[in-house]
């Protein structure tokens, strides 16, 4: 079974929504455990990938055997980029799993199977858009994506979930048929489907790279990605999707959605079009570094001015996949941008996943939505603040949690390119970062109207059980937990982010040889 | 006004932008276009192989169902799987399941007394057409690897023959042969089917959805022949799919997620 991981991992959430369908319809009760299983096996697969790309290096897997020519069927494609990734989706997936006990509100529980086909169905999409070599596959798993996301946020009770749902379904299907225009031009001059087949053909014929229809597929397949990701122009979908959606829904789709598409342009970037073509041929690239500037201040200043916790963490995820973008556009010979990027989007996925853990619980148990709201917090919830503090630290970025070394390789790719702007930027928005949540502790550990807060707490509660103003109220098991099993990886992921990063490089090397600093 | 004004700007520019690159497309039908031969120099194309060794690999005649059932069968399950999670994102947008809400509009619309004299023509019409309608649909289905047709069509037909009902009678009437649970049901069974197909090769080593492998299990000649019998399997599981997802988003359409009333 071991050689068939690249299709169990995606087989086993799929099997799980059926089965939440057939059976989960009846007895609710079978719904989360089921989700859990699926996951679990999903886990295990993932783990068993990134082992074999440690082992053997990359691993291919040709769907129902059509393996000769390349391109006659599809192929699944998992190297040292995107095989830490698919780990990082199965865990985040699952401490969202764990927290959503009481998914879409306390009035629709009648909808609790709904809600975990659609859960189940959104994992199947990312880890088939992460491990796809496919660049056709890839667009249908972002349909599947998609659809999900739009349920998961619309399935909150709240009129305004519904409208932020259809917003974003809007830019949704503008990115996604972008996407698919891409593809299509790039088809017509390639004539095949397949990324590495496409970009040994691009590699053979350094005419066909500069070539009218390829530069406008390149373009619109970037752009249709970005509008998915949320990068700057294009994120005006993300705030009210993201912090509106029920907290179950956002604990999975903030941490996952926008970074795997960021997967997607680097996978683009790395195995479609090659590295070297593009540093070749794309002028623009240092627009698009100052257009992922414009989206770190941009989504500072809004995470300054927001007033909700949800919406300040909304507006940290525009900044940080400008920090993203910017670190794959530097074009640094050593490429530690990317690098940088590539680690990044596991570190950022986790600790997003761990603040909107955090804020779901405290939202769940406090009815905390304001930043006031968190007054008083350490004394109220103790261990569920530990771990907010870890995942802000992370954000911040400071060592020895991951934000901290994935800002080391982006600023070193920013100075190594000569960039300076975007250092600046990255440097800047740290500091913003502190600002906020060293107010946000603050609020938390000073706070001085915790009764006052508990009036609040009774305006928006969403699960209000037992409330005794002056007793610890620590959040529920199946939220605490997952909270602090992210924050522990966090550390984890900062101490060791030596081994990782290296492993990283490996794949980007292989993928695009970095060119030697003479030639 | 103003936001009108930049909406327009931008379709002209992208517009634009895309008819700049036809420029650069090879020509229309082009036999030696890449899509169709490949790249100059390069390895003949995909479609050149699916050409010359679709019957020889599947004993298929028609391509089309063959690339897309088998060839790319990972592509079109996702994309049956696309619809069920259309589907299921309008139960869980629109379905109204609360009680309290259900008895405001309790009381059906009669139809039955006005109905019956308007609608005789339309109901006998329709009375004769669906069973016509769901027999074609069946052959399409069913016909889908050797002529025109397949899942997808067979059962957009098959969907589109209970809506008639729904139209011509009630949506009652409708709900009566195929009910919500059974659509829920229907729509995961027919993925079932497809990613069963895909999964019970895994059991004996092979490759995902690598049909050739069910030739012992479909107790066929030859594992082309395997491919070719169970083609038309997932085409059933698609058809099954499409089927009770087309009728479940309209019956939660027309009744803002009641499924009573309606039209």
């Amino acid at each position: 079974m071991s050689d068939h991981f690249p299709a169990l991992l995606l087989v086993a959430p799929l099997f799980g929504a059926l089965i939440v369908g057939l059976a989960g319809m009846r007895d609710h009760r079978i719904c989360l455990p089921v989700t859990l299983f699926a996951l679990v096996v999903s886990l295990v697969s993932a783990l068993g990938i990134l082992l074999q790309v440690a082992g053997n290096g990359p691993l291919d897997y040709f769907v129902a055997g059509w393996k000769e020519p390349l391109g006659v069927g599809i192929q699944l494609r998992a190297d040292a980029i995107n095989s830490p990734l698919l780990v990082v989706i199965a865990v985040v997936a699952i401490l969202a799993a764990l927290f959503t006990v009481r998914p879409a509100g306390d009035r629709d529980t009648e909808k609790t199977p709904h809600f975990y086909i659609l859960f189940l169905l959104l994992c199947v999409g990312l880890f088939g858009i992460t491990i796809t070599g496919d660049a056709f596959n890839v667009f249908v798993l972002i349909e599947v994506t998609a659809l999900s996301s739009y349920g998961l946020i619309a399935i909150g009770s709240a009129k305004r979930c519904k409208v932020s749902a259809f917003h974003y379904l809007v830019m949704g299907t503008v990115g996604a048929s972008f996407y698919l225009l891409g593809v299509g031009y790039l088809y017509l001059k390639v004539g095949s489907l397949n990324m590495r087949d496409i970009h040994q053909i691009l590699a053979s014929d350094p005419s066909l790279v500069d070539s009218r229809a390829i530069r406008t597929a390149f373009v619109f397949i970037l752009v249709g990605i970005w509008t998915k990701m949320a990068f700057f122009p294009l994120h005006g979908w993300l705030a009210n999707a993201y912090s509106y959606c029920p907290s179950g829904s956002a604990c999975l789709l903030a941490p996952l959605v926008t970074k795997v598409s960021v997967y997607v342009m680097v996978r683009m970037m790395v195995s479609v079009f090659g590295l070297d073509h593009l540093e070749a041929n794309v002028e623009w690239g240092h627009f698009v570094v100052w257009l992922a500037v414009i989206a770190i201040v941009a989504g500072s200043v809004k995470a300054l001015a927001a007033r909700e916790i949800k919406k300040m963490l909304c507006a940290l995820i525009v900044a940080e996949v400008g920090y993203m973008v910017g670190g794959a556009w530097l074009g640094d010979p050593e490429r530690w941008g990317l690098t940088g990027t590539v680690y990044h989007i596991l570190a950022d996925a986790v600790m997003t996943s761990c603040l909107f853990l955090a804020a779901g619980a405290f939202a769940k148990r406090l009815g905390a939505v304001k930043l006031e709201d968190l007054s008083g917090v350490f004394r109220k919830m103790p261990l569920t603040a530990a771990g907010f503090v870890v995942g802000g630290l992370a954000i911040i970025g400071v060592p020895p949690t991951c934000g901290f070394f994935s800002k080391f390789y982006l600023i070193r790719g920013g100075i190594e390119s000569g960039q300076w702007v975007y250092v600046v930027a990255l440097l800047g928005s740290s500091l913003v970062n502190a600002v906020l949540f060293f107010r946000l502790f603050e609020i938390a550990y000073f706070g001085k109207h915790p009764v006052e807060s508990h009036g609040h707490g009774d305006d928006h509660g969403e699960g209000h059980e037992e409330e005794a103003p002056e007793v610890r109220i620590e959040a529920a098991p199946n939220a605490l937990i997952p909270l602090l099993v992210a924050a522990a990886i966090l550390v984890l992921l900062g101490i060791f982010n030596g081994p990782v990063v290296e492993f990283i490089r490996s794949g980007l090397i292989q993928s695009a040889p970095i060119v030697s600093a003479a030639g | 006004m103003k936001a009108k004004i930049y909406a327009s700007l931008a379709v002209v520019i992208t517009g634009a932008v895309l008819l700049y690159a036809v420029t650069d497309f090879p020509n229309f039908g082009d036999p030696h276009s890449p899509a169709n031969a490949g790249v100059k120099g390069g390895a003949p194309s995909a479609s050149i192989y699916y050409i010359e060794n679709t019957y020889r690999d599947t004993k298929v005649p028609n391509l089309v169902t063959a690339v897309l059932a088998d060839y790319r069968g990972y592509d079109t399950m996702f994309e049956t799987v696309v619809i069920l999670t259309a589907g299921m994102a309008i139960f869980a947008i629109l379905r109204v399941l609360r009680r309290d809400e259900d008895t405001e509009e309790a009381a059906p619309v009669d139809r039955s007394i006005d109905g019956d004299h308007h609608r005789i023509i339309v109901g006998i019409t329709c009375r004769i057409a669906v069973p016509l309608i769901q027999i074609f649909a069946l052959y399409v289905v069913a016909h889908g690897h050797h002529s025109p047709g397949g899942g997808f069509q067979g059962g957009v037909m098959l969907g589109a023959s209970f809506i008639l009902i729904a139209l011509s009678g009630s949506l009652s009437d409708a709900l009566a042969r195929l009910g919500e649970s059974s659509f829920i049901r229907l729509a995961c069974i027919g993925i079932f089917i497809y990613a069963g197909f895909g999964f019970l090769p895994l059991l004996v080593d092979r490759n995902f959805l690598d049909y050739g492998a069910l030739a012992g299990l479909l107790m066929t000649d030859g594992e082309e022949m395997a491919r070719s019998h169970s083609m038309l399997g997932v085409e059933i599981g698609v058809a099954m799919t499409v089927m009770a997802v087309m009728f479940a988003i309209f019956a939660n359409l027309s009744t803002r997620g009641r499924l009573q009333g309606g039209l």
